[in-house]
């Protein structure tokens, strides 16, 4: 009996990180739900130089192993911070501070995971500060926080964030493709029908949950 | 009489020879007196010159001015004759007053890129800045709380940025700058605190999210390292761009999605409700982001062709 409770809370568990990654995927996708991480992403589909899973894989390594440490500032850090700061000083000043300082240390660890690899590693440390300093990574971890997500929702919402936002770039990345036609308006041309595509993929997602989930 | 100083170029001026001058052993002809040397002259005889000294010194200009202009004939006879082995120097002045077309074209697109306001817009043209405008700048008061954080963070974040990169030596660049962001977001939440009360949550995540904000940290990703002055008018301009983007995109959304303006019900029905939402807000930033793009490319190509124009004879 015992036995078959704990599998079940453990099944309960696994459905539950998959639940929460596959809506971070898609219903709360990072890009079409909260316009995080957007100017990037027009960047990175507008130029060739960069490739998207050098850029995607180094957010997604940085936010899977930074939501731990998000879960622990906000369980632990941040009420003590709250009690040592004065009155005139609000906690929420610090945020950026002390959730930043969490990215960082993950970019260090992923730093050092990459550099195992040698120089095939080369063009992913290139783009990883770029990709640790990005609205998406700092946007779902304040999301995390401002939800009190429980460590395993923070780690579950973190990895579908970061795979929502490669979904994202290749979504769009495909549409720009297609949008490379003459029948374009020139004033169109680039950004604009970029952010009206995106907007189109907004609205689906938009009319499919109806109302926002987080 | 005409003065009797040999050195004096009365022959080479047509109308030195015409004029009928009073008689008297004072009377001096200079060739082409111009405002500038009659500018010295009574400058130097309010200096207590006597008169011959100012005259000597008005018949050497003279001869530095004509010397200078046979200098500058040579110069082009020697440009129209590519055989010849040494063209002579032009004069400086000449090269600072005549521009070739090559560069008004460079000084014209430099000008272009300066202009964060209309030009080179952050948001409209660049595309920065895009998450607080698309989602949170959503009515009149959201996108005046948002004008006020960039206020207090563009400009200090991209100083205090640079101060720091020259005292490292450009190192570890995108780590200072995201954390000037963070440690001047202390003063600002709290001066946006004081100014908008409560409301200041109805922004969420997005008004912490400022600090890695493309438009406020853009920079960082350009290994140059622009001097503090230099940073100062650059984030100046960029600050009032990005405020005039927000402000317009507020106003307008609220306006669509609501059917107001700061508050004010202008509309009994709101023409467009999906403005609200993030969706329509990419929408409506990529509708704005075309007509602004239309009209700063037509100004710009217009520059061009006047640019074209007065500069057809001086290609090189």
């Amino acid at each position: 009996m015992l036995n078959a409770a704990a599998e079940l809370s453990v099944l309960e568990a696994v459905l539950h990180f998959f639940t929460y990654a596959v809506m971070a995927v898609f219903a709360e996708n990072i890009v079409f739900s909260h316009g995080l991480g957007v100017s990037h992403l027009l960047k990175l589909v507008e130029t060739r130089d960069i490739r998207t899973l050098h850029y995607c894989l180094p957010i997604l390594l940085v936010q899977l192993l930074s939501a731990p440490l998000v879960w622990a500032a906000r369980v632990w850090f941040t009420p003590w911070v709250r009690t040592v700061l004065p009155g005139w000083l609000p906690a929420a000043a610090l945020r950026p501070v002390i959730y930043l300082t969490c990215a960082t240390i993950a970019m260090a660890v992923v730093w050092l995971l990459f550099r195992l690899f040698g120089r095939h590693a080369a063009p992913y440390l290139e783009q990883l500060p770029l990709a640790t300093y990005n609205c998406c990574v700092l946007g779902t971890i304040l999301i995390c926080v401002n939800q009190n997500f429980t460590l395993l929702e923070t780690v579950a919402f973190s990895l579908g964030s970061g795979l929502g936002y490669l979904f994202a770039v290749a979504v769009v990345d495909e549409g720009r493709r297609r949008l490379r036609s003459k029948d374009v308006p020139a004033i169109f041309t680039g950004m604009p029908i970029s952010l009206i595509y995106i907007g189109i993929l907004a609205l689906a997602i938009y009319g499919l949950v109806g109302h926002s989930i987080v | 009489m005409p003065s009797t100083d040999p050195n004096k170029p009365r022959g080479k001026n047509p109308r030195a020879g015409k004029k009928k001058k009073p008689e008297g052993p004072q009377t001096l002809i200079i060739p082409q007196i111009s405002p500038e040397m009659l500018e010295s002259a009574r400058r130097a005889a309010s200096e207590g010159k006597t008169r011959q000294e100012i005259e000597q010194a008005a018949l050497d200009t003279a001869r530095q001015q004509q010397e200078a202009a046979q200098a500058a004939q040579a110069a082009q006879a020697a440009e129209a004759q590519p055989a010849a082995p040494q063209p002579a120097p032009r004069p400086e002045a000449e090269k600072r007053r005549r521009k070739t077309r090559a560069e008004a074209e460079a000084e014209l697109a430099q000008r272009v890129h300066d202009d964060h306001l209309w030009l080179n817009n952050p948001v409209m043209m660049r595309g920065l800045g895009l998450a607080p405008i698309v989602v949170a700048a959503s009515n009149c008061d959201n996108a005046l709380m948002l004008c006020a954080a960039a206020i207090l963070l563009l400009t200090t974040t991209r100083m205090l940025a640079v101060a720091v990169c020259h005292l490292t030596g450009n190192r570890f660049r995108p780590v200072i700058y995201v954390y000037s962001a963070a440690v001047l977001y202390i003063p600002a939440y709290c001066i946006l605190y004081n100014l908008f009360g409560a409301d200041l949550t109805l922004l969420g995540i997005y008004l912490p999210l400022m600090v890695v904000e493309p438009a406020i940290i853009k920079r960082m990703e350009n290994p140059d390292l622009e001097p503090v002055g230099e940073a100062f008018r650059r984030g100046i301009n960029n600050t009032v761009g990005l405020c005039i983007a927000i402000l317009l995109v507020g106003m307008l959304r609220e306006f669509l999605g609501a059917g107001s303006m700061f508050g004010a019900v202008l509309l009994d029905t709101p023409p467009l409700p999906i403005a609200s939402e993030p969706a329509g807000g990419f929408i409506l930033v990529g509708l704005v982001a075309a007509l602004w793009t239309g009209v700063a490319n037509a100004y710009v190509r217009y520059k061009q062709e006047e640019v074209r124009h007065n500069y057809a004879e001086r290609r090189r």
